[in-house]
């Protein structure tokens, strides 16, 4: 693939080495293998609101960019320490 | 950002996941992390099983042996994140949380690089991180995995 987010490599005991590119869901973060030649639209597609990779689960669903979750998460954090609790 | 590498071991793989080695925010000191480099085998008495690895996301600590993280660059300070492996008593998995999960032959190893950008994350949130666990329906031994990673 183009510009892939990874690469993952199997070595097989006889001395095989199985390669393939990967990236990971700009929306939940899953990592997704990628096949040589492998369609488009069976690994997900491109988000075209926050122009990342998306996996075939988020595929259809509001953008969420992951990174925003984790903003998200860390301020409740912070809130709920502000709060003693 | 420095970045550290971990090493871990599972010593009795089972038919239901068992955590290898994880990393999480600790308490008091948080730092978000990424997890850039995954690799993972196995050092029992080889034979021809499968095993299915698994990353998913952690929400609380279970009962494991602690890991020191070495930072890549020797003039890093130690790291924040708390590592630790062989797990007992297993972390707290989130629902449907799985980055990854792939079956790998036991005699094969595994690796996986994430190019600059395309990391596993875990939130400065104490107790949140990521836990690495292995399942086999055949294999009762010992299995291996080490992460790289950068905190935040």
């Amino acid at each position: 693939m183009r510009r892939p987010g990874g690469y993952a490599c199997v070595t097989d005991p006889d001395g095989g080495r199985q390669e393939c590119d990967t990236f990971t869901c700009a929306h939940c973060n899953r990592l997704t293998h990628v096949e040589p030649r492998q369609k488009p639209e069976d690994v997900g597609g491109l988000c075209r609101a926050c122009m990342g990779l998306i996996c075939r689960w988020c595929v259809g669903r509001a953008c969420v960019p992951f990174l925003k979750k984790l903003d998200q998460m860390e301020a409740r954090e912070r809130a709920l320490r502000s709060y003693g609790l | 950002m420095a970045k550290y590498a971990i090493t871990g071991a599972q010593a009795a793989v089972s038919g239901s996941y068992k955590t290898v080695l994880d990393v999480f925010a600790t308490s008091g000191s948080l730092r978000r992390g990424k997890v850039f480099d995954v690799l993972i085998g196995t050092n029992g008495t080889p034979a021809d099983n499968y095993l299915q690895w698994d990353i998913s996301r952690m929400t609380a600590d279970g009962t494991g042996s602690a890991v020191t993280p070495n930072p890549l660059d020797p003039a890093d300070v130690a790291a924040l994140a708390t590592a630790k492996s062989n797990y007992t008593a297993e972390p707290t998995i989130a629902a449907n949380s799985s980055l990854f999960n792939v079956g790998v032959n036991q005699r094969a190893s595994y690796r996986w690089v994430a190019a600059p950008g395309s990391e596993l994350l875990f939130p400065a949130v104490a107790g949140n991180g990521l836990a690495l666990r292995a399942l086999s329906g055949g294999y009762t031994g010992s299995a291996t995995g080490d992460f790289m990673y950068e905190e935040q």
